[in-house]
């Protein structure tokens, strides 16, 4: 089955043909700068464009000390500033008070705490373990790094990485705006799956101008 | 951990809770109080080593003396403590029941309850949300909504500006409502108008409420009518919009809503349509994660239960696959494998097309060698006792396949044996439904016979016809009775050493008379296709067996009863002159009383199967091949037996006419050669 041509000419002109609303684009912005915590930027597209966010940007402030403490590697205070915020967060969210825990506990091997460290893992985190079993083989693998001279380059290295701090910020920040009854999850990201999705459903159809590089969002000639 | 001046061990910190004496003060004790906070939530260890070393009453009378020192008007300061003392509070009271306990027995509710009219939001918030894990647990104490002056009170706090005060109403009244006087005293009071407004506020809210809505129209049909009438169907409406809700848990829930009205005022949720969709939305929740996909599969039970119409639906659109593909899942939920196989049960408690489904071959894992009916018989072993029971009551419902039966889908040996296991489990819920599903396995599989018998289920089931349990003795004499349907000699032997004489017969004289029902038809099975009576017992066996049979039918205690009694009587009535002679005597004895005869009591009873059994028998009786026919016709005429069977001859049942004729004309055979 040969598949329809589309014409760069004939796309834009069809693009030119949808309406869509600025008021509509600057809720999208508006939305993922608040879901993603950027209070200043939102503050100051609040004021360019007039859109009032969905929250009060207060409470967001709150919850962006929160993820900044995290990701600077300050888990005792994250932890004291959710406290703070909502004290039924951590009570209501096991897997996350876990995951917290095991971040202070990368922390101070990350220092070179080990006598702390040490004494951490036994009694915070093995009754942990003892209260949920799902939850012992990442202590496992977390205490292994105890035994390795060369943290970093161990089998669990990773755990190291600024990326397992961002993984735990990112599940934090997800559970306060759940509490909050706020979207987790921004709609722009979702938007570009869509977008990803309707493309590779119409490659089955049609060879039309299509978008590439989402960074761009340059249009390429259709594949002849 | 940091060190610091002064050390943050729990025992220390405790010591530094309290009112007076030493405790601390000021600054100190609001340090205090937080670091316990800190420390104790989320983490169950260090709330039951505060509970352990005494934190709570001193945390409450902290709490208490702030709250009276707040109201007092003494200031600011003291915001701050009560909010930390009720944080503290609150997160004893989150899933540790020694905490709930001890926050309840240290009087913090009503210090918690009067905060939530304190002027500062941060204190309104702490205090509802304490409340709230209060409230959400069991032990927490019912709240007497029967009384106006706490219905006023929490009719203030659905008013509430404060979300968190508006959930906290809503968790207090789903708590706290179980009688139908106290539901319909909230509807009376307008709760419900309320709480379909706050419908469109944020998720929690809505959450909560809808929560809150199920519980107090659940199974009160007064209150789901009322209900369905607010706003002329707009509170209804609303529901069923938020059944496409972007959020799952709010589609569950809103669901559960309608279910529940739709059971308690059926005529406003009748429409199918609105049924047919509750089913699409539920099988789609199914495939959720979490709790949402755990509860899915019993709500949808609870929404087709005994609707044939929504078992169509279903399976039209695929929802038994969709079960099944949970069951090929390597780890699941045990919660949610219960729901799995009780939606199935449901499904297949009527239609053969779904039980047909579940047993064909196109619902096959990737692994094609197994079977979905394999996975579902893997459950009867499984360690979760509710999941037993399910894929028990599965098992059963499927067993209902005659098709499937006869062509031998369900000849598993392992069916049979795990179901014998599933007779020594220590529920007797358990034990009942496995019996059930042994009942109809056993009928048509005769196979499955000599597996029973192998592995010790005859010996359990004739166990369990002692029980103390009638519905047990009940249940397992269905299955011995079942078993002996069609027997050969040796599978009748084998019952009746096991049995026992001794058995048989107290089970013949049974109070319940149900199991004397069942005891007579065993009685006919073992005798069935027997030409004699030692064919199968000694005569001081038949004499004991016939002597109850026939007082039981002399008693006559039930209709069942007697039936079975009479059939008893027609197949001895087809033995020997002798047999014949005996049968002959019994019908047409009459006592001192001028009681009539079993023969005329039964002819002339309005159960068309009694009027035929006795007709059977005395087809059996007047045989003209058999010596001593005409003796009998004789004693029958002398009793009137010919005399009642000629003014039958319009009955209105045709088998029996039919009988009625071939009798009296064996009779008249007799009349004739005499005269």
């Amino acid at each position: 089955m040969s598949k329809k041509v589309i014409t760069r000419e004939e796309w834009e002109r069809k693009l030119k043909d949808v309406k869509i609303r600025k008021e509509d684009m600057n809720k999208l912005v508006m939305n993922f700068l608040v879901t993603e915590g950027y209070v200043d930027a939102a503050e100051k597209f609040r004021i360019e464009s007039g859109t009032e966010p969905d929250v009060d940007l207060a409470t967001i402030t709150d919850r962006m000390a929160v993820k900044q403490a995290l990701q600077s590697g300050n888990v005792e205070d994250a932890i004291e500033k959710v406290n703070d915020l909502n004290p039924t967060i951590l009570d209501t969210n096991p897997q996350l008070y876990f995951h917290l825990q095991q971040q202070r506990l990368i922390e101070l091997i990350r220092s070179g705490k080990v006598e702390e460290a040490l004494e951490f893992a036994q009694e915070e985190l093995a009754p942990r373990g003892e209260e949920n079993q799902s939850f012992l083989e990442e202590l496992e693998k977390t205490v292994a790094l105890l035994a390795f001279e060369d943290v970093k380059n161990c089998p669990y290295g990773e755990l190291l990485d600024t990326s397992q701090r961002l993984k735990t910020a990112s599940e934090l920040n997800a559970a306060i705006l759940t509490s909050q009854s706020h979207d987790k999850d921004p709609k722009l990201p979702s938007l570009l799956k869509m977008l990803i999705w309707a493309q590779n459903q119409l490659d089955e159809k049609a060879a039309y101008p299509k978008i590439n590089n989402l960074t761009t969002a340059a249009v390429d000639d259709p594949a002849v | 951990m940091p060190s610091s001046a002064v050390t943050n061990r729990p025992e220390e910190v405790t010591a530094r809770l309290g009112v007076g004496g030493g405790a601390a003060q000021g600054e100190a004790l609001l340090k205090a109080l937080r670091e316990v906070k800190n420390q104790i939530i989320g983490n169950k260890t260090k709330k039951l080593l505060y509970l352990q070393l005494g934190a709570v009453p001193k945390i409450v009378s902290v709490l208490a003396a702030s709250v009276a020192s707040s109201l007092g008007g003494a200031g600011l300061e003291d915001a701050p403590v009560i909010v930390q003392a009720a944080a503290a509070i609150g997160s004893f009271a989150c899933g540790v029941e020694d905490g709930v306990r001890a926050v309840l027995d240290a009087g913090a509710v009503p210090h918690l309850i009067s905060i939530l009219s304190h002027h500062d939001d941060k204190v309104v918030d702490a205090g509802a949300r304490s409340l709230k894990m209060i409230f959400q647990s069991k032990m927490a104490p019912k709240y007497d909504v029967l009384q106006d002056k706490n219905l006023n009170f929490i009719l203030s706090l659905l008013d509430s500006d404060n979300e968190n005060v508006t959930e906290l109403a809503a968790c207090i009244i789903a708590h706290s409502c179980e009688t139908n006087e106290e539901q319909k005293a909230l509807c009376d009071a307008g709760v419900l108008q309320r709480l379909v407004s706050l419908l469109g506020g944020s998720s929690n809210q809505k959450d909560a409420c809808l929560e809150c809505i199920k519980a107090v129209v659940k199974d009160n049909s007064e209150v789901s009518s009322r209900f369905s009438c607010i706003g002329n169907g707009k509170a209804l409406k609303a529901l069923s919009d938020l059944i496409q809700d972007r959020y799952p848990y709010t589609r569950l829930l809103s669901c559960k809503c309608l279910i529940a009205i739709g059971h308690a005022s059926p005529s406003y949720v009748e429409e199918l349509q609105i049924k047919t969709k509750l089913v699409l939305v539920l099988a789609e929740l199914l495939e959720e994660p979490g709790r949402v996909g755990d509860e899915a599969p019993f709500s949808l039970k609870k929404l087709i239960a005994d609707n044939e119409e929504l078992h169509k639906q279903a399976l039209s659109i695929n929802v038994i696959e969709k079960l099944c593909n949970f069951l090929h899942m390597s780890s699941i939920q045990s919660r949610r494998l219960q729901g799995i196989l009780l939606a199935l049960s449901e499904l297949c408690s009527k239609l053969e097309k779904c039980r047909c489904q579940l047993l064909s071959p196109q619902v096959y894992s990737l692994n094609l060698e197994v079977r979905v009916l394999d996975l579902v018989i893997d459950s009867l072993e499984h360690d979760c006792a509710e999941v037993r029971a399910a894929a028990c009551i599965c098992i059963r419902n499927i067993t209902r396949s005659l098709k499937n039966l006869s062509a031998g889908s369900l000849s598993n040996e392992a069916v049979v044996i795990r179901l014998v296991q599933l007779l020594y489990d220590p529920s007797s819920s358990i034990q009942l439904v496995a019996l059930g599903a042994l009942c109809n396995i056993i009928v048509i599989c005769a196979s499955r016979k000599s597996v029973l018998i192998r592995c010790g289920g005859v010996s359990q089931l004739v166990r369990l016809s002692t029980s103390m349990d009638s519905t047990l003795r009940l249940k397992s004499l269905s299955v011995l009775r079942n078993f002996l349907f069609l027997a050969n000699t040796t599978d009748k032997e084998c019952i009746l050493k096991e049995l026992s004489l001794h058995t048989l017969v107290s089970l013949l004289n049974d109070a319940e008379h149900s199991i004397q029902e069942q005891a007579l038809a065993l009685v006919n099975n073992l005798i069935d296709g027997c030409s004699s009576v030692e064919h199968i017992f000694t005569e001081k066996c038949y004499s004991l067996i016939l002597d109850a049979v026939t007082r039981q039918l002399k008693q006559a205690s039930s209709l069942g009863v007697c039936i079975q009694g009479m059939f008893v009587l027609s197949n001895i009535a087809a033995w020997s002159d002798f047999d014949k002679d005996s049968v002959t005597d019994y019908l047409i004895a009459y006592d001192d009383n001028h009681k009539p005869s079993l023969a005329i009591k039964f002819l002339q009873s309005n159960d068309k199967s009694l009027r035929l059994a006795s007709l059977w028998c005395l087809l059996n009786l007047t045989n003209p091949s058999s010596a001593g026919s005409s003796r009998r016709v004789t004693k029958l005429q002398t009793a009137g037996i010919i005399f009642q069977l000629k003014s039958m001859l319009n009955d209105p049942c045709s088998d029996c006419k039919l009988r009625l004729r071939m009798v009296l004309e064996q009779c008249t055979e007799f009349e004739t050669s005499q005269a």
